[in-house]
């Protein structure tokens, strides 16, 4: 063994011990910090376990590659990416399903935690100054909905959200990334993936095990169930549009208004 | 009620979850924690105090574990519990509607779900199905005691099922006989509160089920599983032991005057009476201690020591003890087994059980 790889193991085990104690010490920040840097140092450590195998650098870096690429790009931007594939209100959790499966990936969920209340804030000082922003959706009592994101563009009332609206936006995310699916020459598997999953709970969609989805199959049978669903989710959606644009302003339309006795939008 | 408050001293009285609303059921013949429960004493503390304390509360990977796979059925507005529901009871396609009452905000749950399960009793035709992140409320001795159950479903034949997500897998259609009962416990639970609630709002309480949902993960993979548990012995259980915490007098007529296990702190945090005192007040009230309590009750390591203290059958489980009926203890029993005791009258019968045990154990040792 050599003695770059023993020091490297010992920045391990101390970092290790650094972030145990940070956990404990419920110092979530610094645990963070702390995890990104024992992430660096396992995957050079990584690397140099490999170039003293082969006697030469490792060539194929994948994943520092793809991280750089990521990069680029604002989170932001990024998200908006995945929301314009979506054209529906959509829970963090899948927007970053969606960009690892078709764009550039590393986003993490909780990067996307902050975001829409730092949008308002720009939102507030300068009004549209930004062609987009990225909003919450509204609920039925016109407060912002938890956990969704949305595109300020979209009319209102693709970004309000009646009771049926979840399994309505569900079915068309699945019929969006299906039909995105069959236009790319080379499927990404993470993708593939992703729509397989998502076929699992739509009656029809799976003939039966585990296997890959066929988009077109999947398109179907969310078509159909969705023919159940958009009557009714249509009318209520747009009842709640109706209310919105009478009784809020502009910044409550994007953003929601407080609930009652909420202490917040103090900025 | 003065004489709980003089149990408990002055500090303010613990409220109680539906863990430990669950564990009460668990084991309904133990005085101890009939009384301590009753009183509202923090149990926790006690153990720590007297230097038991109890090795309790999920790891932080299980609770974790837990929490990834609660999100993982709940996601994209409970799609894959919608799937389940449709298999395993026929939900209809058109009834998809999904209300997350956390949507208010934390501080107005309580009334919102109220509202939501109140309008969903009235005009079941057009209500939604689930409701994630309820909050219901129980009055427990005098206290009310806040739960939350994972998700409420409705429009299942026009009633309420209570839905329990857990992360111990399914294997083969089997499950852990001791998990799975503590889920039936702990969704009892709800089932009560969801119960007492409808009544509150003039419904029929029974439009609550008494089948509750089990979600699991199936085999080794991640993906859910249903199954539908009779919860009616646990509500039974439940109710009983609740209504004998309303009715602890007779329990307490026997107490000493002036025992108390206050935890009064002085400035410092520190509980200002000796630890051999408390332990003391403790023991004057019986326990009735079993492995399971292990599982379930925060002064389980005090519970043990004292049983193995005086060489009890408690120690075995209750399977044993309550074979070894008759036989007080475990010198008694081991006496009868080699011989070197003489049964008394009534237990020839044990005596003659426990000396073929030991021949055969001496056969397969020697």
């Amino acid at each position: 063994m050599s003695e770059p790889l023993d020091a490297l193991e010992q920045r391990i085990a101390e970092l290790r011990a650094e972030v145990r104690r940070a956990v404990k010490a419920r110092d979530t920040s610094l645990a963070r910090l702390l995890r990104a840097d024992l992430r660096r140092a396992e995957r050079a450590w990584d690397e140099a376990v490999v170039t003293e195998e082969a006697g030469k650098p490792a060539e194929e870096a994948g994943p520092a590659l793809r991280e750089s690429g990521a990069a680029l790009m604002p989170i932001r931007e990024q998200v908006h990416q995945a929301l314009l594939l979506l054209g529906v209100p959509t829970a963090a959790k899948l927007v970053v399903a969606v960009n690892e499966a078709f764009f550039a990936g590393g986003l993490r969920s909780p990067q996307l935690s902050s975001l829409r209340r730092d949008e308002e804030r720009s939102f507030r000082s300068d009004p549209y100054a930004r062609p987009y922003y990225l909003c919450a959706a509204l609920t039925d009592r016109l407060s912002p909905a938890r956990g969704l994101l949305a595109d300020s563009t979209w009319p209102l009332e693709v970004r309000v959200v009646g009771p049926l609206s979840p399994r309505v936006d569900f079915l068309t995310t699945a019929v969006r990334i299906a039909e995105h699916l069959t236009r790319l020459a080379e499927p990404p598997p993470g993708a593939v993936r992703l729509l397989s999953r998502m076929a699992q709970n739509i009656p029809g969609a799976v003939e039966g095990g585990f296997g890959p989805a066929d988009p077109a199959t999947v398109v179907g049978a969310a078509r159909a169930e969705l023919e159940v669903h958009l009557p009714a989710d249509t009318a209520q959606r747009a009842e709640v549009a109706a209310r919105a644009g009478d009784q809020l302003t502009d910044v409550e339309r994007l953003f929601g208004a407080a609930a009652l006795s909420t202490l917040r939008g103090a900025c | 009620m003065s004489r709980l408050d003089d149990l408990r001293g002055p500090v303010p009285a613990r409220a109680h979850d539906a863990r430990a609303i669950a564990a009460l059921a668990a084991n309904p013949g133990c005085a101890r924690r009939s009384l301590l429960d009753a009183a509202g004493v923090d149990k926790d503390a006690a153990a720590r105090h007297v230097g038991f304390p109890a090795p309790f509360g999920q790891s932080q990977f299980a609770i974790t574990r837990g929490n990834v796979f609660e999100s993982l059925v709940k996601e994209n507005g409970c799609a894959e519990l919608l799937r389940l529901l449709r298999e395993l009871m026929g939900l209809p396609i058109a009834q998809v509607g999904y209300q997350d009452v956390e949507n208010v905000g934390a501080h107005l749950r309580a009334s919102h779900t109220r509202a939501l399960i109140d309008r969903a009793a009235r005009e079941s035709e057009d209500s939604a199905v689930f409701y994630d992140h309820p909050l219901l409320s129980l009055r427990i001795a005098g206290q009310t005691s806040y739960l939350e159950p994972d998700v409420v479903a409705f429009q299942l034949g026009g009633r309420f099922h209570v839905v329990e997500i857990k992360s111990f897998s399914v294997i083969d259609g089997q499950a852990e006989p001791e998990k799975v009962a503590a889920a039936a416990r702990q969704a009892a639970v709800y089932v009560l509160a969801l119960r007492a609630l409808m009544e509150e709002l003039g419904h029929d309480p029974e439009r609550v089920s008494h089948d509750v949902v089990l979600v699991c993960p199936e085999n080794f993979a991640n993906r859910p599983v249903a199954s539908l548990v009779d919860v009616r012995r646990q509500l039974a259980v439940l109710r009983r032991q609740l209504a004998r915490m309303t009715r602890v007098d007779r329990l307490l007529e026997d107490l000493p005057e002036g025992l108390t296990f206050s935890l009064e702190p002085d400035a410092d945090g520190v509980p200002t009476r000796s630890a051999g005192e408390l332990a003391e007040a403790l023991r004057r009230v019986p326990a009735r201690y079993a492995p399971d309590c292990l599982a379930a009750c925060d002064m389980c390591m005090f519970c043990r020591d004292e049983a193995r203290g005086c060489g009890s059958t408690d120690l075995l489980g209750r399977q044993v003890r309550d074979q070894l009926g008759g036989v007080s203890g475990m010198d008694e029993a081991l006496g009868l087994a080699e011989g070197t005791r003489e049964p008394e009258e009534g237990q020839e019968e044990i005596a003659r059980l426990l000396r073929l045990a030991d021949r055969l154990r001496r056969e397969c040792v020697a």
